[in-house]
């Protein structure tokens, strides 16, 4: 079952000022699991629970497998829902748990032991069935809420934030658990909210890029990644170089010295950004050179990171682990290769 | 950790303990002496006798431990009912309103007890509820007076609640009525039945109110102490008192009980 | 346009501040929730609201009949009675005041100078609530009364008397919330603050006594409702010479019938103590607490 938020404004305390969400569009196929990316606050959160029924929203519509729920409860809306906190019953054992939703609708009971055994099966947590939240381990709880979302077999899985609460070891584990998942039930719609990248990068068909209460852009992995649209998801998804420059004929001009880059045909003597992955400047001598002086430089165990000044903006460099690592104040020449490079409208807020 | 000098530690315990001691330990020590006393002229009390607590445990105190008991079982689990509802009703509405109602409901605490005696005197010793004279009288201005306590402590368990619950279990399809009564009420439990000690306790202790309405049928066991300090028979007194927070403790401690075997966290 | 109206309110009726709390949504809606909440406010106002109604309207009615003002000029004429006005108050206040010095320093030993059984000590503080204020009359009765232990000078039947029982027994009013925010506070605190060089009474002013603040305000506030409206502890005196509004009260319904007379206190009664109980929660609210 698709899900489509249809210009979808939310506001809280009704102030139209403070809009918590700003006439979101946005279509997850059947199936497909889209990851909804951005910083805190930039509305991920409220778009889910607008999906959920937690929220409102002022004006737009909220459509599930074409059936417009905007004006639904929650309850009968029929989505599975894991939150950052589990939200594990207390009171109740991990098969109570996760019959809960299949008691509330009533189901038989022969029905339900099947299918609490089922859920329990596919989350790996069936030796756990009797025994309480509180006697579980945070990735273990993870699993329950997942086996008691999955239980009441939704069309929609909403993760907010599923994997945040769990140690980085835990959460590489568990995003190979969730990619199962996916693999084992092809056709659930998941609606996955993170702040983080990897994740997102990782999981999802498709990824929204939110900031400030909007979409900034839509695409798979690979497109956001390879060729972003703005500077935001840029920056944000991978990180990223970006420098203001002046758009050429066959290329750039940026602090004093001509770029190869693919212009797409903008006019000549424009204003731009220029936007190049760390990982794809190189150290020396090269095509598209750009001398500078280094500021600072993190080792990484596999690689350095040098943050080099060129002409007052500050251009980070990925390169392999350096034996003779230059020091703070070296003089640096870096390079990049000109189909590296992506040019973007001229908008330099985050660099 | 706030004071690391030994002597100096010291020097605030002692400061604890004669504060603490004389002010708090000491008049239970002395209604517990007394009770089991026939004379208290010297320092200690003397004349050793179980022949107090004989009196209060049987006849006219029985019957008053009965009638506190069932009072207080009465009115702590009305007001119970009633104040939770009234919590679980007023977290559902808009903040307006429901400051609105937190206040209606705390008033019970700022009116004098006396005046709720009285109050309740006056409207209920005519018709269309002629309640004076009957038991129920006492049991509804205790159940007026310990609503708000409920009503306090119950507000203050379900504004703590994460909503995080009822919204999981809201979106597994659960109606507000299923997940009022599996989830928001279980998880309230512990809150519940501290709640329903405290009105238990302040029930059984209850004398202003009481001393206004009690029917000579229905004599609650603060009345008894008091009738028989005020004719000078202090040792029974004592006794009588005795038997009285011995009561309220065992059932306290009953329901604490309860309350261990329901948190979960 | 009118439904435009309807939705905003109800969005802004399921409000919650931006950012990542979440708070309920899930409440029912608007005309429903009213509903629910209209048979405890109806049992509150049949048992609890009309009958203090009756108090006013009685207070107006003398007892020669037809509607005056004559009870309240008779009452408020009265030197008994003033005399009483002025009791009630100023024990209240004392007391209160009394109740929150002590209730602050034995909390503050029991939670940041423990010492073995002080967990005990917490847990007595919390029976000591459970038990009827009257207890504390009768054991002074031991102590000081005509039959004293320590004297028979007439000391319980003076204020001072009502004073010590009435400290005695709501200082754990205050200690018990008080004791709640002390095991709050974050003893990460009491350490930076020391490393910082700071000795134990500038950490208690400026580290401590901060976050005791609504706590304080909490007990206080009770604890002078309490103490305005206290019977039992005043009753068991047996004294004349003591006599407070709720005393007055009693006095005047039940020894005297005089019913107008007693309604006029306590309309007054009522009125001192909400007045004060609203005023001290505005005044602590403004002081930050």
């Amino acid at each position: 079952m698709g899900i489509r938020l249809d210009s979808v404004t939310v506001a809280y305390d009704g102030n139209v000022d403070t809009l918590a969400l700003d006439s979101l569009d946005l279509t997850v196929e059947p199936g497909e699991v889209m990851a909804l990316l951005g910083p805190s606050g930039s509305g991920k959160t409220t778009a889910l629970r607008a999906v959920a029924g937690f929220v409102r929203p002022v004006s737009g519509r909220v459509l599930l497998g074409g059936r417009d729920v905007t004006d639904l409860p929650p309850y009968r809306r029929g989505i599975g829902m894991v939150v950052q906190s589990y939200a594990l019953f207390p009171h109740l054992r991990v098969d109570e748990n996760v019959a809960f939703g299949l008691r509330a609708r009533k189901t038989a009971r022969s029905e339900i032991r099947q299918r609490v055994a089922e859920a329990l099966e596919m989350t790996g947590m069936a030796a756990y069935a009797r025994r309480h939240p509180r006697e579980l381990s945070g990735g273990q709880q993870q699993r329950v809420a997942i086996a008691r979302a999955l239980a009441i077999r939704p069309d929609v899985l909403l993760l907010d934030e599923p994997l945040s609460a769990l140690d980085a070891r835990l959460r590489s584990g568990m995003l190979a658990e969730l990619a199962r998942l996916h693999r084992e039930l092809p056709d659930v719609s998941m609606l996955y909210v993170t702040h983080d990248q990897v994740e997102a990068l990782t999981l999802a068909d498709r990824i929204a890029v939110m900031d400030k209460a909007r979409l900034q852009s839509c695409g798979t992995p690979r497109e956001l990644y390879r060729s972003p649209a703005d500077a935001f998801t840029a920056s944000f998804v991978g990180g990223a170089n970006l420098v203001p420059v002046t758009v050429g004929t066959g290329g750039v001009s940026f602090a004093g010295a001509e770029l190869k880059v693919g212009t797409n045909g903008v006019a000549a003597g424009a204003r731009a950004t220029l936007c190049v992955r760390p990982h794809l400047v190189g150290l020396g001598q090269g095509p598209n050179q750009l001398a500078g002086v280094v500021r600072e430089i993190q080792w990484r165990g596999a690689t350095h990171r040098l943050y080099v000044e060129v002409d007052g903006h500050t251009v980070m460099a990925d390169v392999r682990e350096l034996k003779a690592p230059p020091v703070h104040g070296d003089p640096v020449t870096l390079h990049f290769m000109p189909d590296d490079a992506v040019l973007l409208p001229a908008e330099v807020s985050h660099g | 950790m706030l004071v690391h000098s030994r002597g100096a530690r010291w020097a605030v315990w002692t400061v604890f303990a004669v504060l603490f001691l004389p002010l708090f330990a000491l008049p239970l020590l002395v209604i517990l002496g007394a009770s089991l006393a026939t004379h208290w002229s010297g320092v200690l009390p003397s004349g050793a006798t179980v022949a107090h607590y004989r009196a209060a445990t049987r006849g006219e105190a029985l019957q008053a431990l009965t009638t506190s008991l069932l009072t207080a079982l009465g009115a702590s689990l009305l007001a119970l009912t009633v104040g939770t509802w009234a919590a679980l009703a007023a977290a559902g509405l808009r903040k307006r309103y429901r400051s609105i109602m937190d206040a209606l409901f705390v008033l019970p605490v700022a009116v004098p007890s006396v005046v709720v005696g009285l109050s309740v005197l006056v409207a209920f010793s005519q018709p269309p509820l002629l309640l004076n004279g009957t038991r129920w009288i006492v049991i509804l201005a205790h159940t007026v007076l310990v609503t708000a306590f409920a009503h306090q402590s119950v507000s203050a368990a379900i504004t703590r609640l994460d909503p995080a619950y009822e919204q999981a279990a809201a979106s597994l399809g659960a109606r507000p009525a299923h997940v009022l009564w599996r989830v928001r009420l279980p998880l309230l439990l512990p809150s519940l039945t501290a709640a329903a000690g405290l009105c238990f306790a302040l029930s059984m202790g209850e004398l202003s109110a009481t001393m206004m309405l009690y029917p000579p049928d229905w004599t609650p066991l603060p009345v008894l102490v008091y009738a028989a300090t005020d004719r000078g028979a202090l040792f029974t007194g004592s006794a009588v008192a005795v038997v009285l927070m011995a009561a309220t403790l065992l059932v306290l401690f009953a329901v604490s009980r309860v309350r261990t075997r329901a948190s979960y966290r | 346009m009118a439904e435009a109206a309807e939705r905003t309110r109800a969005v802004r009726g399921r409000s919650r501040p931006p950012g990542g709390s979440r708070t309920s949504n899930t409440a029912p809606r608007p005309f429903g929730a009213l509903a629910w909440a209209l048979p405890p406010i109806a049992l509150l106002a049949l048992f609890f609201l009309y009958p203090l109604a009756l108090v006013v309207q009685q207070s107006f009615r003398p007892d020669s009949g037809g509607t005056s003002l004559r009870p309240y000029a008779d009452v408020l004429a009265s030197g008994a009675f003033r005399h009483a006005l002025w009791t009630t108050v100023w024990l209240a206040l004392a007391s209160t005041a009394g109740c929150l010095l002590l209730g602050f320093l034995l909390a503050l030993v029991i939670a940041f100078v423990p010492f073995p059984g002080a967990k005990g000590v917490a847990r007595f503080i919390d029976v000591y609530l459970s038990f009827p204020s009257f207890l504390i009359t009768l054991a002074l009765l031991f102590l000081y009364g005509s039959t004293g232990i320590v004297g028979s000078f007439q000391f319980l039947t003076t204020p001072w008397g009502v004073l010590l029982a009435e400290v005695t027994y709501f200082t754990p009013f205050v200690m018990r919330p008080l004791l709640a925010a002390f095991s709050q506070l974050d003893t990460a605190q009491l350490e930076a603050a020391c490393s910082l060089g700071a000795r134990a009474p500038r950490i208690v002013r400026q580290v401590i006594l901060p976050e005791a603040l609504p706590a304080l305000a909490a007990g206080g506030s009770l604890v002078l409702v309490l103490c305005l409206n206290e019977f039992g502890i005043v009753l068991f005196t047996g004294a004349k010479g003591v006599t407070t509004l709720p005393m007055l009260v009693y006095g005047k319904a039940i020894l005297e019938s005089d019913y107008p007379g007693a309604c006029v206190v306590a309309v007054v009664n009522v009125l001192i103590s909400v007045g004060l109980y609203a005023l001290y929660r505005v005044v602590s609210r403004r002081a930050g607490a």
